[in-house]
């Protein structure tokens, strides 16, 4: 028992850190409390799913918010006109930012290093266009869900309960997912490419499948994380979906947290979002906000390059057992 | 070298929680007792733009509202019937225009600063991410800044929208283009990608068509375009006469100098947002002759003799006390927005008058039946099917034109408030 506890104790370690953040507001009990962690759980949820494809694969995608706007707009769309339950809803959101994925991998992802990720920012502006003059999804006007929506929730007040309940349960899922590739064959592959596509074709690896599937993988949460952010916003429109910044700021996090480890983009995400959070609110930072958290992660980026993660895994050997 | 760096990073992180905590001590709404009056300081939360692509239109709106709260405490605040003396004091945060953080600020107002009352955020979109929160915890939303007709048949029923909605808001620009010149038939609309301007073109799409307009040609631009030119060139190919559209005060402005630099031969250019704000100006001749629509100008004339003429009740201050008092505090003309911001207040002060009492329930009741007339325009909202939708106020349509070599903005419709004969047609 203890060996399997100290085999897969890192994953131990991720589980429970998202566990805390998770139970920190039902402990307290208090609306404010859900709502942040609400934040930081979805931050975590798409920093770890993005490092799939850019810390395993090696592939830096400018524009993975694509999935998350995407998986939104179907979620959205199948509560809104075609009344689906949120779980349906759910389904469909991260089935159908998998299938993009897939799709647009077959494409793309013969593209390497800046081309790839030139033609990742390139997707999201697509989309984001498409969106906009696609009629049944709104266009530019987007969608608003009626507020009678939440009564079959037991009102507004229950149905963010459960939305948080499943924004919980989704980046545990997101974090096993994590450690499964980052620990299986399959990952192997993948770490392999990140190190030289070359080699690990001839050693035996089949890149274009292994990555599509990296790709395919990084795409389903954040689509069912889209689907379940629209339906507590009770709007969409193309502007709150596509956020090109957003794209960003999870790339940040991951680099932050250290990436290509299964802790690191948990720790970045949590840490980068609470950072953000306590700026925004604070009397004395709410108007420079933003000028403080861009030079805090320059100074970040600049002395500890390999996240936190990374640069603990180099300075003590000891914690590595922990710290995949 | 290193070390000291992380020392010193750690430091700066230490002092700044401390100085934060030392600092949020003094939120929630307090009760105080001095002799016979009681005095209540109402919490009113809104979040505001201040970073991103609505900082200007959302710093007049709170500038407004400010005014108003200064002007309100600095008269011994508001008695209500059973001598308890109401004041108000504001808490805001930066939505940094997005999406992202607005439910959560929005709870934070409610459930930590313990908000009475709401303000909207700037922009539909925003309002209505933050309607689900101020409707769940039945705080009462004063919509401003926010047009758009959709939010107010989602079930809403404590949203008031002060602003007249998105669906009237370029039909005054179709009715002037016709009684300026019988002859223009091809109308272009060009418009930003947007919730709000959407809203706007579509309708007065319908409208110039029933009014016997060919619309040649119907196309929006992205949110943040800044180069027009291909538009700019369609709209020449299509034979327009008249463009209308635009979106924001950024693209609108460009739209408007691309226009004028490209010599383009229309003869009526009618703008969104922009052309009331008084920064359009600075654009020099490129403003000459653009029309806008305007939630409201410092010229309109709502007084309380019109008040009476309408069989309305008047309330609060005249539009020259407002301007002045505003110019007085910010050193800059108000524009429609800081009018916006600064009628919010003032609606939420007659229905706590009204109502008697801060009770939400009761301020709800007194806003439903509202029916006055204010410096800001005509007040009433929809209480059936739309509710919380504003249905008295009426837009104005203003004009740039020179007076005496200088850019001044003049009121040409309706009529009966027109400071100015319109600037026809325009001259590129």
């Amino acid at each position: 028992m203890s060996e399997k506890l100290r085999q897969h104790a890192s994953l131990w370690l991720s589980l429970a850190v998202v566990l805390i953040i998770g139970l920190w507001p039902i402990a307290t009990g208090d609306a404010l409390d859900r709502e942040t962690a609400f934040t930081v759980l979805s931050a975590i949820a798409l920093a770890s799913s993005l490092n799939i494809l850019l810390g395993y694969t090696g592939y830096v995608s400018f524009g993975h918010v694509v999935f998350f706007g995407f998986g939104g707009y179907v979620g959205f769309y199948t509560i809104n006109a075609l009344g689906w339950s949120l779980w349906l809803a759910l389904l469909a959101g991260g089935l159908s930012a998998g299938l993009l994925a897939y799709l647009l991998g077959v494409g793309i992802l013969r593209l390497r290093g800046a081309y790839f990720a030139l033609a990742t920012i390139g997707i999201n502006e697509a989309v984001r266009a498409f969106i906009n003059n696609f009629r049944p999804f709104g266009g530019p006007t987007g969608m608003t869900l009626n507020f009678s929506v939440y009564k079959a929730y037991g009102g507004a007040m229950h149905a963010l309960e459960l939305v948080f309940y499943i924004m919980v349960a989704l980046t545990l899922l997101v974090t096993l997912i994590s450690y499964w590739v980052r620990t299986s064959k399959f990952g192997l592959g993948l770490l392999a490419i990140r190190e030289d596509e070359d080699a690990a074709e001839v050693m035996g690896v089949v890149t274009p499948v292994a990555k599509n599937w990296a790709f395919v993988l990084s795409a389903i949460v954040p689509g069912m994380v889209g689907a379940l952010y629209f339906f507590k916003n009770g709007t969409i429109e193309p502007g709150l979906a596509f956020p090109l910044h957003t794209s960003i700021e999870m790339i940040v996090m991951i680099m932050l947290g250290g990436q290509g480890t299964v802790l690191g983009p948990i720790v970045g995400a949590g840490g980068y979002e609470m950072l953000r959070d306590y700026l925004l609110v604070s009397p004395l930072f709410k108007n420079l906000q933003l000028a403080i958290s861009g030079v805090l992660l320059l100074l970040i980026v600049l002395f500890i390059p390999r996240g936190l993660v990374g640069w603990l895994r180099q300075r003590y050997a000891k914690v590595r057992r922990w710290l995949i | 070298m290193r070390r000291k760096l992380y020392l010193l990073l750690g430091l700066l992180l230490v002092a700044s929680m401390v100085l934060a905590a030392c600092g949020s001590k003094s939120s929630s709404s307090s009760g105080a007792t001095s002799g016979n009056a009681k005095t209540v300081t109402v919490t009113i939360g809104f979040t505001q733009s201040k970073t991103g692509k609505y900082n200007e239109e959302s710093t007049r709106q709170s500038d407004g509202l400010d005014l108003w709260i200064k002007q309100v405490n600095d008269k011994g605040g508001i008695k209500l019937g059973d001598g308890t003396v109401v004041k108000f004091k504001t808490v805001s945060y930066d939505d940094e225009s997005s999406g992202d953080k607005v439910q959560q600020l929005y709870t934070r107002l409610i459930t930590q600063d313990k908000a009475d009352f709401l303000i909207s955020p700037y922009s539909s979109g925003l309002t209505a991410s933050a309607a689900i929160i101020s409707e769940q915890y039945g705080k009462i939303m004063m919509a401003t800044g926010a047009a758009s007709d959709s939010i107010f048949s989602k079930g809403y029923e404590r949203v008031y929208q002060l602003y007249t909605p998105a669906s009237h808001y370029l039909t005054g620009a179709v009715d002037l283009l016709k009684s300026l010149d019988p002859n223009v038939k091809k109308v272009a609309f060009v418009y930003e990608n947007s919730k709000f301007s959407t809203a706007v073109v579509k309708a007065a799409k319908e409208y110039a068509a029933q009014q016997g307009y060919n619309v040649v040609m119907f196309e929006g631009y992205d949110k943040g375009t800044t180069d027009f030119g291909a538009f700019i060139n369609k709209i020449q190919d299509s034979g327009a006469e008249a463009v209308m559209g635009g979106g924001h005060f950024q693209d609108g402005s460009t739209l408007a100098r691309q226009l004028y630099e490209k010599k383009l031969d229309i003869k009526y250019l009618a703008l969104l947002v922009a052309p009331p704000d008084p920064s359009f100006g600075d654009l020099g001749d490129a403003a000459l002759g653009v029309v806008g629509p305007s939630q409201w100008e410092a010229s309109a004339n709502y007084s309380p003799e019109s008040a009476k003429a309408a069989g309305l009740t008047w309330f609060g201050p005249t539009s020259a006390d407002f301007v002045k008092a505003y110019k007085a505090a910010y050193n800059e003309d108000p524009d429609y927005h800081s009018a916006g911001g600064y009628a919010a207040g003032l609606v939420l002060q007659k229905a706590i008058e009204d109502a008697g009492s801060i009770d939400a329930a009761k301020v709800k009741a007194a806003l439903d039946k509202m029916d006055i007339l204010t410096f800001f325009g005509h007040i009433k909202f929809n209480t059936t099917d739309a509710h919380g939708l504003q249905i008295g106020h009426s837009m104005i349509y203003i004009q740039w034109q020179k007076k005496d070599g200088k850019l001044v903005k003049e009121v040409v419709w309706p009529k009966e408030g027109a400071t100015a004969a319109p600037l026809y047609p325009l001259k590129h």
